[in-house]
């Protein structure tokens, strides 16, 4: 039984039109598929280790930047919950068992640092997260530019809000100004949505 | 299945280009140091596109993780996540695993480029 097997339905429908003119657009639909399932998977992850450093941005400094690492952080759950539907449109399943769904995961795990108090180690493991997440992103919407309208947009918004984190965490280490404004709220997602405002509600 | 890929000299050497095969097949060719090579264009590792990457001597570098294989035996033979670095926590076991390269053959035949598709 291949990952995605668990979640067949006994009557698999035949002929589903949205998936038949991604193949002639030539899009690899399996590729697409498994890139996903690894994207959303980085997502889960990093929602998750993002917690725990979070929770370590303590003292004067700590304080400074635990707003913009929840940003960060509630934005990455937003990521994974704007893409999984289209996962499964296409045809695709989520691992069945969590430990396989991390395990496959396209970014690292971001573990908290070893020397957590020294602010900038955490300030690095989150902006490598950050750039793995756009080298990821930047990968689907390449494979369905011009070809998968509707994966597209949804990946390109993601990606929009990688780039800012990136520029974020750059800002916090190097100065180099980002641009970069509080949220509206905590984890506002201005590009895919958050809570309440999801793009596919 | 045997497939013309283009001329030979559409490829300049230390350079590489994508096909894809069958629409479904991305194949990576090209030539380093006159050498000429190919295989599946999806990263062993966590399938990123190696396109992407850059050489490091007859390694391709892929640009997800860095991983480096050699691109004449397939052969995996650095991997950055293993060390400990800095700040980046050594990653566990199941996540770092990689297969090697899915070679291809590919030759030259009157002046274009063919490789070969199980
Ligand atoms: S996907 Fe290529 S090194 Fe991880
Ligand atoms: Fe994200
Ligand atoms: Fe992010």
């Amino acid at each position: 039984m291949t990952d995605a097997d668990y979640a067949k339905t006994s009557k698999p429908h035949p002929n589903i039109v949205a998936i038949e003119v991604l193949k002639k657009n030539g899009v690899n639909v399996e590729k697409l598929k498994e890139l996903i399932t690894k994207g959303v998977g980085a997502e889960f992850t990093t929602y998750y280790y993002y917690t725990i450093l979070r929770m370590h941005c303590t003292g004067l400094e700590g304080e400074g930047i635990k707003e913009i690492v929840e940003d960060a952080r509630i934005e990455d759950r937003n990521h994974f919950e704007a893409m999984t539907p289209r996962l499964y449109e296409l045809g695709g399943a989520l691992p069945r068992d969590i430990r396989k769904f991390a395990d496959q995961a396209g970014c690292p795990d971001a573990f908290l640092p070893d020397n957590w108090e020294d602010i900038n180690s955490i300030l690095k493991v989150l902006l490598e997260a950050e750039q793995c997440a756009i080298r990821s992103w930047g990968e689907v919407c390449d494979m369905t530019a011009g070809k998968d309208p509707r994966t597209y947009d949804i990946a390109q918004r993601i990606m929009q809000e990688e780039v800012e984190h990136e520029a974020w965490f750059i800002e916090l280490l190097s100065k180099r100004p980002s641009g970069h404004f509080r949220r509206k709220f905590a984890g506002q997602s201005p590009h895919t949505g958050s809570q309440g405002g999801l793009i596919h509600l | 299945m045997i497939h013309r890929l283009c001329n030979a000299q559409d490829i300049a050497d230390n350079s590489w280009n994508v096909f894809t095969v069958n629409n479904s097949v991305d194949v990576m060719v090209g030539f380093r140091n006159g050498k000429l090579f190919a295989f599946d264009n999806s990263c062993p590792h966590k399938g990123a596109p190696l396109s992407k990457g850059e050489f490091n001597g007859d390694r391709i570098v892929c640009h997800r993780h860095f991983y480096e294989f050699n691109i004449f035996s397939g052969k995996l033979e650095n991997m950055p996540s293993w060390k400990k670095e800095d700040t980046w926590v050594e990653q566990n076991p199941a996540w770092r695993s990689s297969g090697d390269l899915k070679l291809y053959h590919a030759f030259i035949k009157e002046g274009s480029i063919y490789v070969e598709i199980p």
